[in-house]
Protein backbone atom coordinates (compact mmCIF):
# COMPACT_ATOMS: atom_id res chain seq x y z
CA UNK A 1 0.00 0.00 0.00
CA UNK A 2 2.84 2.58 1.37
CA UNK A 3 4.88 1.47 -1.75
CA UNK A 4 1.78 2.16 -4.47
CA UNK A 5 1.46 5.36 -2.53
CA UNK A 6 4.81 6.65 -3.45
CA UNK A 7 4.63 5.78 -6.67
CA UNK A 8 1.85 7.39 -7.20
CA UNK A 9 3.17 10.35 -5.93
CA UNK A 10 6.54 10.33 -8.00
CA UNK A 11 4.83 9.53 -11.01
CA UNK A 12 2.32 12.07 -11.21
CA UNK A 13 4.53 14.83 -9.47
CA UNK A 14 6.74 14.44 -12.50
CA UNK A 15 3.86 14.54 -14.75
CA UNK A 16 3.07 17.70 -13.25
CA UNK A 17 6.06 19.42 -14.80
CA UNK A 18 5.83 18.19 -18.17
CA UNK A 19 1.77 19.23 -18.32
CA UNK A 20 2.42 21.62 -21.11
CA UNK A 21 -1.40 22.66 -21.63
CA UNK A 22 -2.61 21.72 -18.47
CA UNK A 23 -4.52 18.64 -17.40
CA UNK A 24 -5.86 17.66 -20.23
CA UNK A 25 -2.88 17.48 -22.85
CA UNK A 26 -1.93 14.91 -19.48
CA UNK A 27 -4.83 12.64 -19.80
CA UNK A 28 -3.70 10.15 -22.13
CA UNK A 29 -0.15 9.77 -20.36
CA UNK A 30 -2.38 9.43 -17.25
CA UNK A 31 -4.28 6.46 -18.92
CA UNK A 32 -1.19 4.94 -19.95
CA UNK A 33 0.11 4.68 -16.26
CA UNK A 34 -3.15 3.81 -14.05
CA UNK A 35 -5.00 1.40 -16.71
CA UNK A 36 -2.04 -0.19 -18.56
CA UNK A 37 1.31 -0.05 -16.82
CA UNK A 38 -0.11 -0.23 -13.24
CA UNK A 39 -3.21 -1.99 -13.49
CA UNK A 40 -5.09 0.50 -10.84
CA UNK A 41 -8.21 0.81 -12.95
CA UNK A 42 -9.93 -0.38 -15.93
CA UNK A 43 -10.26 1.22 -19.06
CA UNK A 44 -14.00 1.03 -18.38
CA UNK A 45 -13.21 3.35 -15.18
CA UNK A 46 -11.20 5.56 -16.57
CA UNK A 47 -13.33 6.71 -19.07
CA UNK A 48 -16.10 6.70 -16.27
CA UNK A 49 -14.08 8.56 -14.21
CA UNK A 50 -13.35 11.42 -16.70
CA UNK A 51 -16.75 11.61 -17.29
CA UNK A 52 -17.29 12.38 -13.44
CA UNK A 53 -14.94 14.36 -13.59
CA UNK A 54 -16.31 16.86 -16.44
CA UNK A 55 -19.79 16.72 -14.72
CA UNK A 56 -18.47 17.96 -11.51
CA UNK A 57 -17.77 21.51 -10.83
CA UNK A 58 -14.27 22.29 -10.25
CA UNK A 59 -11.04 22.15 -11.54
CA UNK A 60 -11.00 19.33 -14.47
CA UNK A 61 -7.62 17.96 -12.40
CA UNK A 62 -10.39 15.70 -10.42
CA UNK A 63 -9.92 12.89 -12.70
CA UNK A 64 -6.53 12.40 -10.63
CA UNK A 65 -8.26 12.58 -7.61
CA UNK A 66 -10.37 10.00 -8.29
CA UNK A 67 -7.67 7.58 -9.73
CA UNK A 68 -6.06 8.45 -6.09
CA UNK A 69 -9.09 7.64 -4.58
CA UNK A 70 -9.78 3.93 -5.93
CA UNK A 71 -5.70 3.37 -5.56
CA UNK A 72 -5.75 4.34 -1.81
CA UNK A 73 -8.88 6.10 -0.34
CA UNK A 74 -9.05 9.22 0.69
CA UNK A 75 -5.37 9.51 1.36
CA UNK A 76 -4.88 8.21 -2.08
CA UNK A 77 -7.09 11.11 -3.22
CA UNK A 78 -5.39 13.75 -1.13
CA UNK A 79 -1.55 11.99 -2.24
CA UNK A 80 -2.68 12.24 -6.36
CA UNK A 81 -4.16 15.45 -6.20
CA UNK A 82 -1.15 17.09 -4.31
CA UNK A 83 1.38 15.02 -6.25
CA UNK A 84 -0.23 16.64 -9.79
CA UNK A 85 -0.46 20.72 -7.68
CA UNK A 86 3.54 21.26 -6.50
CA UNK A 87 5.78 20.83 -8.71
CA UNK A 88 3.98 22.95 -11.05
CA UNK A 89 2.88 25.44 -8.25
CA UNK A 90 6.22 25.92 -7.06
CA UNK A 91 7.82 26.57 -10.44
CA UNK A 92 5.11 29.50 -11.53
CA UNK A 93 5.58 30.74 -8.03
CA UNK A 94 9.14 32.09 -8.71
CA UNK A 95 8.56 32.13 -12.45
CA UNK A 96 5.82 34.59 -12.31
CA UNK A 97 8.27 36.97 -10.49
CA UNK A 98 10.65 36.86 -13.28
CA UNK A 99 8.19 36.78 -16.27
CA UNK A 100 6.22 39.66 -14.60
CA UNK A 101 9.16 41.79 -14.27
CA UNK A 102 11.19 40.82 -17.17
CA UNK A 103 12.49 43.93 -19.02
CA UNK A 104 12.67 42.42 -22.38
CA UNK A 105 9.27 42.27 -24.12
CA UNK A 106 10.36 40.13 -26.74
CA UNK A 107 11.60 37.45 -24.62
CA UNK A 108 8.69 37.08 -22.71
CA UNK A 109 6.37 36.85 -26.18
CA UNK A 110 9.16 34.60 -27.24
CA UNK A 111 8.33 32.52 -24.34
CA UNK A 112 4.56 32.31 -24.53
CA UNK A 113 4.88 32.09 -28.36
CA UNK A 114 6.75 28.78 -27.84
CA UNK A 115 4.96 27.06 -24.66
CA UNK A 116 1.43 28.26 -26.88
CA UNK A 117 2.44 25.72 -29.67
CA UNK A 118 3.44 22.91 -27.23
CA UNK A 119 0.16 23.31 -25.55
CA UNK A 120 -1.79 23.35 -28.87
CA UNK A 121 -0.02 20.23 -29.98
CA UNK A 122 -0.41 18.58 -26.80
CA UNK A 123 -4.01 19.08 -25.77
CA UNK A 124 -5.20 18.12 -29.41
CA UNK A 125 -3.11 15.27 -29.14
CA UNK A 126 -4.27 14.32 -26.05
CA UNK A 127 -7.95 15.06 -27.22
CA UNK A 128 -7.35 12.37 -29.90
CA UNK A 129 -5.37 9.87 -27.62
CA UNK A 130 -8.03 9.55 -25.29
CA UNK A 131 -11.25 9.81 -28.03
CA UNK A 132 -9.67 6.16 -29.24
CA UNK A 133 -9.93 5.16 -25.83
CA UNK A 134 -12.70 6.04 -24.48
CA UNK A 135 -15.37 6.60 -27.44
CA UNK A 136 -17.45 3.01 -27.93
CA UNK A 137 -18.51 3.29 -31.04
CA UNK A 138 -20.06 6.04 -34.45
CA UNK A 139 -22.18 7.45 -32.15
CA UNK A 140 -19.98 8.66 -29.28
CA UNK A 141 -17.69 9.99 -32.25
CA UNK A 142 -20.51 11.95 -33.94
CA UNK A 143 -21.11 13.69 -30.55
CA UNK A 144 -17.58 14.47 -30.23
CA UNK A 145 -17.70 16.05 -33.63
CA UNK A 146 -20.76 17.28 -32.89
CA UNK A 147 -19.62 18.78 -29.73
CA UNK A 148 -16.55 20.60 -31.28
CA UNK A 149 -18.82 22.07 -33.88
CA UNK A 150 -21.04 23.49 -31.43
CA UNK A 151 -18.52 25.03 -28.81
CA UNK A 152 -16.29 26.62 -31.96
CA UNK A 153 -19.39 28.45 -33.65
CA UNK A 154 -21.80 28.90 -31.06
CA UNK A 155 -21.59 30.22 -27.18
CA UNK A 156 -23.49 27.57 -25.72
CA UNK A 157 -22.03 27.19 -22.18
CA UNK A 158 -19.87 23.72 -21.72
CA UNK A 159 -22.85 22.46 -18.99
CA UNK A 160 -25.79 22.23 -21.67
CA UNK A 161 -23.75 20.35 -24.23
CA UNK A 162 -23.13 17.82 -21.04
CA UNK A 163 -26.62 17.34 -19.82
CA UNK A 164 -27.18 16.69 -23.71
CA UNK A 165 -24.25 14.06 -23.80
CA UNK A 166 -25.70 12.84 -20.61
CA UNK A 167 -29.30 12.29 -22.12
CA UNK A 168 -28.38 11.22 -25.21
CA UNK A 169 -26.42 8.51 -23.52
CA UNK A 170 -29.04 6.99 -21.18
CA UNK A 171 -31.38 7.19 -23.85
CA UNK A 172 -29.27 4.51 -25.15
CA UNK A 173 -27.67 6.58 -28.20
CA UNK A 174 -24.51 6.43 -27.36
CA UNK B 1 -11.51 54.32 -9.93
CA UNK B 2 -8.94 51.74 -8.99
CA UNK B 3 -10.38 51.44 -5.47
CA UNK B 4 -8.71 47.86 -5.44
CA UNK B 5 -6.63 47.25 -1.98
CA UNK B 6 -3.49 46.45 -1.76
CA UNK B 7 -3.40 43.12 -0.25
CA UNK B 8 -6.14 40.37 0.63
CA UNK B 9 -6.17 38.11 3.36
CA UNK B 10 -6.10 34.54 3.00
CA UNK B 11 -9.46 34.27 4.33
CA UNK B 12 -10.67 36.38 1.77
CA UNK B 13 -9.06 34.59 -0.78
CA UNK B 14 -9.71 30.91 0.17
CA UNK B 15 -13.44 32.27 -0.08
CA UNK B 16 -12.90 33.56 -3.48
CA UNK B 17 -11.62 30.88 -5.17
CA UNK B 18 -13.50 28.19 -3.46
CA UNK B 19 -16.92 30.49 -5.29
CA UNK B 20 -14.38 29.65 -8.47
CA UNK B 21 -13.85 26.36 -7.69
CA UNK B 22 -17.70 25.10 -6.83
CA UNK B 23 -19.23 27.11 -9.59
CA UNK B 24 -16.56 25.87 -12.80
CA UNK B 25 -18.97 23.50 -14.18
CA UNK B 26 -17.00 22.58 -17.31
CA UNK B 27 -14.23 24.58 -17.21
CA UNK B 28 -12.96 26.89 -14.38
CA UNK B 29 -11.06 29.79 -16.17
CA UNK B 30 -14.16 31.59 -17.05
CA UNK B 31 -15.29 31.44 -13.84
CA UNK B 32 -11.95 33.08 -12.51
CA UNK B 33 -12.53 36.22 -14.45
CA UNK B 34 -16.00 36.57 -13.25
CA UNK B 35 -14.98 36.22 -10.04
CA UNK B 36 -11.99 37.92 -9.81
CA UNK B 37 -12.03 40.79 -12.01
CA UNK B 38 -15.94 41.45 -11.91
CA UNK B 39 -17.67 40.30 -8.98
CA UNK B 40 -14.87 40.79 -6.25
CA UNK B 41 -12.79 43.34 -8.64
CA UNK B 42 -9.32 42.20 -7.10
CA UNK B 43 -7.42 42.51 -10.74
CA UNK B 44 -8.55 44.57 -13.65
CA UNK B 45 -9.10 42.67 -16.80
CA UNK B 46 -5.80 43.43 -18.50
CA UNK B 47 -3.49 42.33 -15.27
CA UNK B 48 -5.82 38.99 -15.19
CA UNK B 49 -5.32 38.38 -18.89
CA UNK B 50 -1.31 38.66 -18.73
CA UNK B 51 -1.62 36.39 -15.32
CA UNK B 52 -3.53 33.84 -17.01
CA UNK B 53 -1.18 34.29 -20.24
CA UNK B 54 1.81 33.07 -17.78
CA UNK B 55 -0.37 30.41 -16.24
CA UNK B 56 -1.20 28.80 -19.17
CA UNK B 57 2.24 28.42 -20.85
CA UNK B 58 4.07 27.08 -17.29
CA UNK B 59 3.03 23.33 -17.15
CA UNK B 60 0.38 22.03 -14.91
CA UNK B 61 -2.88 22.92 -13.86
CA UNK B 62 -3.71 25.87 -15.54
CA UNK B 63 -6.28 26.83 -12.57
CA UNK B 64 -3.93 25.55 -9.86
CA UNK B 65 -1.16 28.05 -11.15
CA UNK B 66 -3.73 31.05 -11.58
CA UNK B 67 -4.44 30.22 -7.80
CA UNK B 68 -0.86 30.46 -7.19
CA UNK B 69 -0.19 33.42 -9.04
CA UNK B 70 -3.08 35.66 -7.68
CA UNK B 71 -2.76 34.30 -3.94
CA UNK B 72 0.83 34.64 -3.74
CA UNK B 73 0.54 38.32 -5.46
CA UNK B 74 -2.08 39.50 -2.71
CA UNK B 75 -0.80 37.85 0.86
CA UNK B 76 2.35 35.90 -0.08
CA UNK B 77 3.00 32.17 0.19
CA UNK B 78 -0.22 31.83 2.82
CA UNK B 79 -2.16 33.44 0.09
CA UNK B 80 -1.33 31.04 -2.45
CA UNK B 81 -1.69 28.30 -0.21
CA UNK B 82 -4.88 29.51 0.46
CA UNK B 83 -6.24 30.23 -2.79
CA UNK B 84 -5.28 26.71 -3.85
CA UNK B 85 -6.85 24.92 -0.69
CA UNK B 86 -10.35 27.10 -1.62
CA UNK B 87 -10.36 26.42 -5.26
CA UNK B 88 -9.89 22.59 -4.20
CA UNK B 89 -11.40 21.22 -1.00
CA UNK B 90 -14.58 21.82 -2.39
CA UNK B 91 -14.51 20.30 -5.56
CA UNK B 92 -12.83 17.10 -4.47
CA UNK B 93 -15.14 16.54 -1.56
CA UNK B 94 -17.94 16.22 -4.27
CA UNK B 95 -16.25 14.43 -6.29
CA UNK B 96 -15.71 11.90 -4.12
CA UNK B 97 -19.06 11.70 -3.03
CA UNK B 98 -19.93 10.83 -6.80
CA UNK B 99 -17.10 8.21 -6.95
CA UNK B 100 -18.94 6.53 -3.83
CA UNK B 101 -21.92 7.01 -5.92
CA UNK B 102 -20.49 5.00 -8.68
CA UNK B 103 -19.57 2.23 -6.85
CA UNK B 104 -22.69 1.58 -5.79
CA UNK B 105 -24.31 2.63 -9.04
CA UNK B 106 -21.94 1.65 -11.92
CA UNK B 107 -23.33 -1.81 -12.35
CA UNK B 108 -26.89 0.31 -13.97
CA UNK B 109 -26.94 0.21 -17.73
CA UNK B 110 -28.46 3.92 -17.53
CA UNK B 111 -25.53 5.57 -15.30
CA UNK B 112 -23.29 3.50 -17.83
CA UNK B 113 -25.08 5.33 -20.63
CA UNK B 114 -25.14 8.44 -18.57
CA UNK B 115 -21.38 8.19 -17.79
CA UNK B 116 -20.47 7.20 -22.05
CA UNK B 117 -22.41 10.29 -23.32
CA UNK B 118 -20.90 12.72 -20.89
CA UNK B 119 -17.43 11.63 -21.51
CA UNK B 120 -17.91 11.79 -25.07
CA UNK B 121 -18.59 15.43 -24.75
CA UNK B 122 -15.95 16.23 -22.61
CA UNK B 123 -13.57 14.68 -25.24
CA UNK B 124 -15.07 17.31 -27.57
CA UNK B 125 -14.72 20.15 -25.05
CA UNK B 126 -11.10 19.33 -24.65
CA UNK B 127 -10.41 19.10 -28.57
CA UNK B 128 -12.24 22.61 -29.07
CA UNK B 129 -10.18 24.03 -26.52
CA UNK B 130 -7.24 22.76 -28.68
CA UNK B 131 -8.76 24.03 -31.60
CA UNK B 132 -9.44 27.97 -30.18
CA UNK B 133 -6.00 28.04 -29.05
CA UNK B 134 -4.54 27.39 -32.34
CA UNK B 135 -6.10 30.32 -33.72
CA UNK B 136 -3.21 32.59 -32.16
CA UNK B 137 -0.96 30.25 -33.84
CA UNK B 138 -2.84 30.45 -37.39
CA UNK B 139 -1.20 34.42 -37.55
CA UNK B 140 2.23 32.70 -37.89
CA UNK B 141 1.51 29.48 -40.17
CA UNK B 142 4.92 28.01 -39.70
CA UNK B 143 4.48 27.23 -35.92
CA UNK B 144 1.67 24.80 -36.93
CA UNK B 145 4.87 22.77 -38.19
CA UNK B 146 5.39 22.29 -34.19
CA UNK B 147 1.77 21.38 -33.18
CA UNK B 148 1.83 18.65 -36.32
CA UNK B 149 5.72 17.44 -34.78
CA UNK B 150 3.74 17.26 -31.30
CA UNK B 151 0.89 15.42 -32.62
CA UNK B 152 3.04 12.91 -34.73
CA UNK B 153 5.58 12.32 -32.06
CA UNK B 154 2.59 11.49 -29.41
CA UNK B 155 -0.10 10.02 -31.26
CA UNK B 156 1.81 8.20 -33.92
CA UNK B 157 4.76 7.15 -32.95
CA UNK B 158 3.39 6.88 -29.06
CA UNK B 159 6.77 8.41 -27.30
CA UNK B 160 5.65 9.47 -23.49
CA UNK B 161 5.21 13.42 -22.54
CA UNK B 162 8.44 14.36 -21.26
CA UNK B 163 10.21 13.56 -24.88
CA UNK B 164 7.46 14.68 -26.65
CA UNK B 165 8.17 18.33 -25.06
CA UNK B 166 11.77 17.84 -25.31
CA UNK B 167 11.62 16.73 -28.48
CA UNK B 168 9.11 19.79 -30.36
CA UNK B 169 10.76 22.74 -27.62
CA UNK B 170 13.87 23.31 -29.69
CA UNK B 171 11.55 24.11 -32.96
CA UNK B 172 8.77 25.87 -31.05
CA UNK B 173 11.60 28.17 -29.62
CA UNK B 174 13.05 28.81 -32.78
CA UNK B 175 9.84 29.31 -35.02
CA UNK B 176 9.03 31.86 -31.44
CA UNK B 177 12.73 33.38 -32.39
CA UNK B 178 11.82 33.90 -36.27
CA UNK B 179 8.11 35.23 -35.61
CA UNK B 180 9.11 38.12 -33.10
CA UNK B 181 12.46 38.85 -35.15
CA UNK B 182 11.07 38.59 -38.89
Amino acid sequence: MMSTLISLFLKLSAFSLVAFGGINALLPTLYDLSVNQEHWINSQTFADYFAIAQAAPGPNLMTVTLIGWKVGGVIGAAVATLAIAWPSSIMIYFLQRSIMRMQDIQKQKMIQAAAGALAVGLVLSAAWGIALQINTGIAAYLLTIGTIAITLFTRWHPLYLIAIGGALGVLGFI
Amino acid sequence: MSTQPKTLSPMQLFIGFSKIGMSGFGGVLPWARRTLVEQEQWLTSEEFSAMLGICQIVPGPNIVNLGVCVGSRFAGVSGAFAAVMGLMLGPVAIVLLLGILYEHYSYMPVVQGLLRGISAVGVGLIASTGFKMMRTELKYPPMLSVIFLTILAATYFHLGLGWVVLLASPLAFYLAWRKLNK
